[in-house]
């Protein structure tokens, strides 16, 4: 890994900055931090473009910026202090299912959802202990909890205009006053009957949100959705199989790959009429680039899991997809894993950085993908530039760069009623949906990643809508090394691994990175961590009540003070059948925690006993 | 565990076979020793209000199939066959539905009411069967699921209504992580 030989370069740089940022804390609330470091300490050379550029403290949407960079500019909070964060207020929202969701910040109140019911809580950061402002109750139907394949969960809100903007598990999208809590449009957008539930977060650009299905073991049919910030109004909606028409792929769409390139793909790579219950559904993120007006995404497995009832490549499942943001008509597309046969969906997110390689800065996306390779794409093209494993796998024994294809080892292949052992990655793959970071100060990635394989017997399954079409029969087990997770830091420009972490238990909770080059992130056992975004030393630990599977967020106080906020709750996917021999998996929970240098917090302190009236008394 | 009913080793599978290929036998009971659909309709889902006792003959209702062999087999195959265990597992041990090998039963553990959130479906995504499946083939999913060892027996149903059943001691640190989720993944 070669760790050492970059913390002796890096050291007097990373000296002088704590020098500088630890002078300047004293006063500083979002000044940017010095410049020049970036220019001389970046492994990779990468720049982000973070539009919409929102106000350095606050935390707009899942991702906080449109690049899916995860990066706070932030750094009251550096590598010199950051063992110092106590715990300065805590929430419990009342409910057990998986938290994936990352709070977010807007001025000065704090919002965060709940899994099923898919609570939304505004919380009053002006108070001590951040009361309640109001509590937004949806009331989805509880049919869709057992229709929802891993737990009853969200992964969270995204806010435009004045608005907050999620998705239900019962298949509604709504927009909440996020200064009154009140509904504002409500838009159905699948039929729970088929066993399509929603969980992802939508992303918002101008007047549009994003949106998209969850299904791809109940063989949904898979599409995103555009729809009118104000109204609700469905503006565009894009299947992921099926036919040229209703897959939005016309004229303008141009894959790098020959093998992509033909009509109605969408139903000729498919055995007769299988396409309808293909899934291909997007419960993944959404990223948007500014400048080529492109939104990125990916699509889930092909449905039913068993390969043997679908020869074919299976378009447009497991797919990263390039679109216009405006008309939804596909620029590109991109099949991460052809004839998927281990439920490798592409829906992980996709980082856009500009990045120097072989000489040539090129516009990109990062994309860890569940089959365990890491790819860096040329994101206008769709030209695969770096295709590198990151975790342990062995069903692919190399990546063809002149297809842009991963070789597959025949022995890995499942046939029905025949047991398979020891594939890798499993089900899950080498990382699931649990979002990476990325900071322009080092130019590295950061990602929560797992160390598991799976042993499977393939049961062909029959289509009954509202059941699971799915036909994979598995359990997960450690890979070599006997660790079930890994954080790791990760250069995109040449594919390899700079650091890494190994945990105990999975490591399936979103990275945030920090200015002050810190990483954050949490464990399924409950642990979460601070690291040094250089060295990958790790420089505090705290364990929570519950695992940590939520996104890490950074944030500025109504008192200009730095905080760091985190779910606890596991639930979700973490729940993983581990070796007989792992003890300490946490039971479930449902606490936000919030953290800053020695616990301070608007208006606490020793003996503090605030007034019974203060929620609606100003500081 | 004084009130299970005592686990059978599952006879192995050796061909999924179809609704109408498990029928031959000569074990299973005729069809018109199946429960009459007015006593099945007897059991209530909650506790009567207003009367101190379920009628007896509604909740001690008996499955015929019960440790019939050959039922089970057949109610294995249709646990498979109708996506049973996408929903709760392979190892029946719960996914995106409960568990079913446990003696925790949200909807009641007695063969009748088993019967019962087969045939009527659950609020919470169980789907009703009652449509697609004839009551003969649902009394043999049940006999699966009793042969896990989890379900109350017909004689101790009053015990089970009242929760007057014993606990578990679960030490954390003896325990594996919860329920089995063998494949649950998006």
């Amino acid at each position: 890994m070669g760790s050492g030989a970059l913390k002796n370069r890096w050291m007097p740089g990373v000296a002088a900055w704590l020098f500088v940022l630890s002078a300047e804390c004293a006063v500083q609330a979002a000044a940017p931090p010095p410049a020049a470091a970036t220019a001389t300490t970046s492994l990779s050379g990468a720049t982000i473009n973070f539009a919409p550029n929102d106000p350095a403290g606050e935390w707009h949407s899942q991702a906080r910026d449109y690049a899916n960079s995860r990066y706070s500019p932030l750094h009251q909070i550096d590598t010199g202090n950051v063992g110092k964060l106590r715990v300065a207020w805590t929430f419990s929202d009342g409910t057990l299912h998986g938290h994936e969701a990352a709070p977010l910040v807007i001025g000065d109140t704090m919002y965060v959802v709940t899994p099923f019911p898919d609570m939304l809580y505004a919380l009053d950061l002006t108070q001590p202990g951040a009361s309640i402002k109001w509590t937004f109750k949806p009331n989805p139907s509880p049919a869709a909890i057992g229709k929802a394949c891993c737990d009853a969960v969200t992964r969270g809100v995204a806010y435009a205009n004045g608005k907050l903007i999620y998705n239900l598990l019962d298949d509604h999208t709504v927009a909440v006053d996020a200064k009154t809590g009140k509904e504002v449009w409500r838009t159905r957008m699948d039929d729970l009957k088929t066993g399509a539930t929603m969980t992802m977060a939508p992303l918002v650009v101008g007047n549009k949100v994003f949106v998209g299905n969850s299904g791809g073991e109940m063989g949904v049919q898979g599409w995103i959705a555009a729809l009118d910030v104000d109204t609700g109004k469905e503006l565009w909606r894009a299947y992921s199989t099926g036919s040229d028409q209703r897959d939005l792929i016309g004229a303008d769409f141009k894959p790098f790959y020959g093998w992509m390139k033909g009509k109605d793909l969408g139903i000729s790579t498919w055995p007769a009429g299988m396409w309808k219950h293909g899934a291909g559904s997007v419960w993944g993120w959404i990223s948007y680039d500014p400048d080529s007006n492109l939104i990125y995404y990916g699509t889930s497995n092909p449905s039913p899991r068993v390969p043997a009832q679908r020869p074919g490549y299976n378009l447009w499942a497991s797919t990263i997809f390039a679109r216009d943001a405006d008309t939804g008509m596909a620029r590109w597309a991109y099949q991460t894993t052809p004839h998927d046969q281990w439920d490798y969906d592409a829906v992980n997110e996709d980082l856009l950085m500009d990045l120097p390689i072989h000489g040539q800065v090129r516009k990109v996306l990062v994309h860890f993908d569940r089959n365990a390779y890491a790819y860096t794409i040329d994101r206008l093209t769709g030209e695969v530039l770096v295709a590198a494993p990151f975790a342990y796998l062995n069903w692919s024994t190399g990546f063809d760069m002149k297809t842009g294809q991963p070789i597959v080892n025949p022995d890995k292949e499942p046939k029905p009623g025949i047991k398979l052992d020891n594939v890798c990655p499993p089900d899950i793959g080498g990382k699931d949906w649990q979002p990476a970071a990325a900071s322009p100060r080092t130019g590295l990635v950061y990602a929560g990643i797992f160390n598991i394989c799976m042993d499977l017997t393939d049961h062909p399954a029959g289509y009954i809508p509202s059941t699971p079409y799915d036909g994979m029969e598995m359990l997960r087990h450690p890979a070599p090394g006997g660790n079930l997770g890994e954080f790791m830091a990760w250069n995109p420009a040449t594919g390899k691994k700079v650091w890494a972490i190994k945990e105990k238990f999975m490591t399936m909770s979103g990275a945030l990175v920090t200015a002050g080059d810190v990483v954050f992130y949490g464990t399924a056992d409950g642990w979460f961590r601070a690291v040094d975004a250089r060295s990958g030393k790790v420089l505090w630990s705290q364990k929570l009540g519950s695992g940590v599977i939520g996104q890490p967020i950074s944030y500025l106080g109504p008192d200009h003070r730095q905080y760091i906020a985190i779910y606890s709750g596991i639930g979700g996917v973490a729940t993983v059948r581990a070796d007989k021999s792992l003890k300490g998996f946490p039971a479930g929970g449902g606490t936000l925690y919030v953290f800053s240098i020695d616990g301070d917090a608007v208006g606490m302190g020793a003996g503090v006993m605030p007034a019974a009236s203060s929620s609606s008394a100003k500081p | 565990m004084k009130l299970r009913t005592s686990a059978r080793p599952l006879i192995p599978l050796a061909l999924l076979c179809l609704l109408s290929a498990c029928e031959g036998g000569s074990t299973p009971p005729p069809a018109n020793n199946l429960p009459a659909p007015d006593e099945v309709a007897a059991v209530p889902l909650g506790q009567p209000a207003g009367i101190t006792d379920t009628p007896v003959s509604a909740l001690s209702t008996a499955n015929p199939y019960a440790d019939n062999p050959q039922a089970i087999t057949a109610g294995k195959a249709l646990y498979i066959k109708m996506n049973c265990a996408g929903c709760h597992a392979y190892t029946a041990k719960g996914n995106m539905g409960p568990d079913l090998t446990d003696t925790y039963w949200r909807y009641g553990g007695l063969p009748i009411q088993i019967y019962k959130s087969i045939h009527d479906g659950r609020p919470q995504g169980m789907p009703a069967w009652g449509a697609a499946l004839p009551p003969r083939e649902i009394w043999k999913l049940v006999a699966y699921i009793q042969s896990f060892g989890g379900t109350m027996p017909v004689s101790d149903y009053r015990h089970a209504r009242e929760g007057d059943v014993p606990g578990e001691q679960v030490a954390p640190e003896a325990s594996t992580p919860p329920p089995s989720r063998p494949h649950e993944i998006q």
